[in-house]
């Protein structure tokens, strides 16, 4: 009788959590072999990036919960630090009254989540996880201008395996994709072109005290 | 002697047949058949002792990934003996982030001047002192399944019956281009088959083709004949 009841329970735990999938996004992220712009940015990343969680409202999919703020925080720290000579993370953006912006930053950046969506290899047939995110990013001068506003995308896709999770497996899939969008910043921020006639009008920080300098 | 050390139901004597029976079990493999073709541009290929051979997966396409531990099998069979330096993909792929990237890789060897231009790319590949990169496009999948296979689990025991098989076949593609000489170099494809079984007599037996391992094999011996031909190695003895 208690064994039967173990197993009713076991078989309840299966089915329970078979439609359910909770996953906090984690891996790391290669440093970028870039050339750096000489200018200093302020990063300004709002609550609900720090923290973004993407929940599947439909009824027809799984029930995943899918925390990708602190993955996708820590990409552009690594890409922002080494597309810049000089990256700080503000505390708030745009600035409040009596609060003051660090004096080396010459623009400001605040990347935002558009739209992320999702595939899995049940809904496509192909053996696949797919991901795509979308994100808008904006760039504001020292006094709260819009310089430029783009999207930049990104995908990343990971097979099946053998003894893998869909939580293993999905986790992967948005690695890839973040990993796709480090390369999309890399190498297309600094030709979005509002940007780029920006900074070329627009003399570092740093440049213009290394010339005050005796 | 041996008689009296396994006595008919002496512990000894169980689980030295239980060995021998799991032990038969995991070797049983069926068969695979493999398809080369090679096409060389050049006859004169050759890699020095502190040069190094890099293999990468194409994960460009929209419904497919070349395995990255296909890659590292075909890395393995290269290094056999320590006779090519073979840097592993993912040390290098990160390495020269985000330059071989799928969205950024270069298709063809005409690209390659595209990322060399850049200085930090070409003092990595220097650094990593590559002379050949090699590409590998393809994948293993499952092309046919038939038969169905039952378990039960009761007050008594457990047990499964029936008999399945299935069909894979594995396709893939490596290019050889010359770093130095920003050439490819030639092409090794790849085709192989097999088909596995599973019967089940309470216990399910899997008899598995190993296809993907067949063509990793086939694939690393080719390129290790491509980078060191047969007079190279008896002169090297």
């Amino acid at each position: 009788m208690r064994y039967g009841l173990i197993l009713i329970s076991i078989f309840a735990c299966v089915l329970s959590s078979g439609c359910s999938n909770n996953l906090l996004v984690s891996g790391s992220f290669p440093s970028p072999l870039i050339d750096s712009d000489p200018h200093t940015l302020g990063v300004f990343y709002d609550e609900e990036f720090r923290s973004y969680t993407y929940t599947e409202a439909s009824e027809d999919r799984s029930k995943w919960t899918i925390e990708q703020g602190a993955a996708q925080r820590q990409l552009f720290n690594t890409i922002l630090s080494k597309l810049f000579s000089g990256s700080v993370e503000l505390p708030q953006w745009p600035l409040t009254e009596g609060s003051d912006l660090d004096p080396t930053v010459d623009l400001v950046l605040q990347p935002q989540v558009s739209a992320f969506q999702y595939s899995t290899p049940r809904e496509t047939k192909f053996k696949i996880y797919e991901v795509w995110i979308k994100y808008n990013l904006s760039a504001f001068d020292r006094e709260g201008q819009l310089v430029a506003d783009w999207l930049v995308t990104a995908y990343g896709k990971t097979p099946t395996a053998f003894m893998k999770s869909d939580e293993d497996a999905m986790n992967a899939a948005i690695i890839v994709a973040l990993r796709d969008l480090g390369a999309n910043l890399s190498l297309g921020t600094l030709r979005v072109p509002e940007l780029k006639a920006w900074l070329e009008n627009n003399p570092a920080h740093a440049q213009i005290m290394a010339s005050r300098a005796p | 002697m041996l008689t009296n050390m396994f006595t008919k139901n002496s512990p000894k004597h169980r689980r030295v047949l239980i060995s021998i029976l799991a032990s038969a079990l995991i070797t049983l493999s069926a068969c695979t058949s493999v398809n080369i073709d090679e096409y060389k541009s050049q006859q004169d290929l050759s890699i020095t002792q502190d040069e190094s051979v890099v293999i990468l997966g194409r994960r460009h396409s929209s419904n497919y990934e070349t395995e990255p531990d296909l890659i590292s099998c075909i890395g393995d069979v290269l290094k056999e003996g320590d006779s090519i330096k073979v840097i592993p993909e993912a040390l290098f792929v990160d390495d020269l982030y985000p330059w071989l990237e799928p969205r950024t890789a270069p298709l063809k060897v005409k690209d390659m001047p595209r990322i060399l231009k850049q200085p930090l790319v070409q003092q990595a590949f220097e650094r990593h002192k590559v002379r050949y990169i090699i590409w590998v496009d393809g994948k293993t999948e499952t092309t046919d399944s038939s038969g169905s296979i039952g378990c039960s689990i009761g007050a008594g025991g457990a047990g499964c019956f029936g008999f399945g098989t299935w069909e894979k076949e594995s396709d893939y593609v490596a290019k050889l281009w010359d770093f130095q000489r920003l050439e490819n170099m030639g092409e090794i494809s790849a085709d192989a088959s097999g088909t596995s079984y599973m019967p089940a007599i309470i216990v399910p037996i899997p008899i598995i083709a190993r296809v993907q391992n067949s063509a990793c094999k086939a694939v690393g011996l080719q390129l290790r004949n491509f980078l060191m031909p047969i007079n190279d190695k008896i002169l090297a003895i």
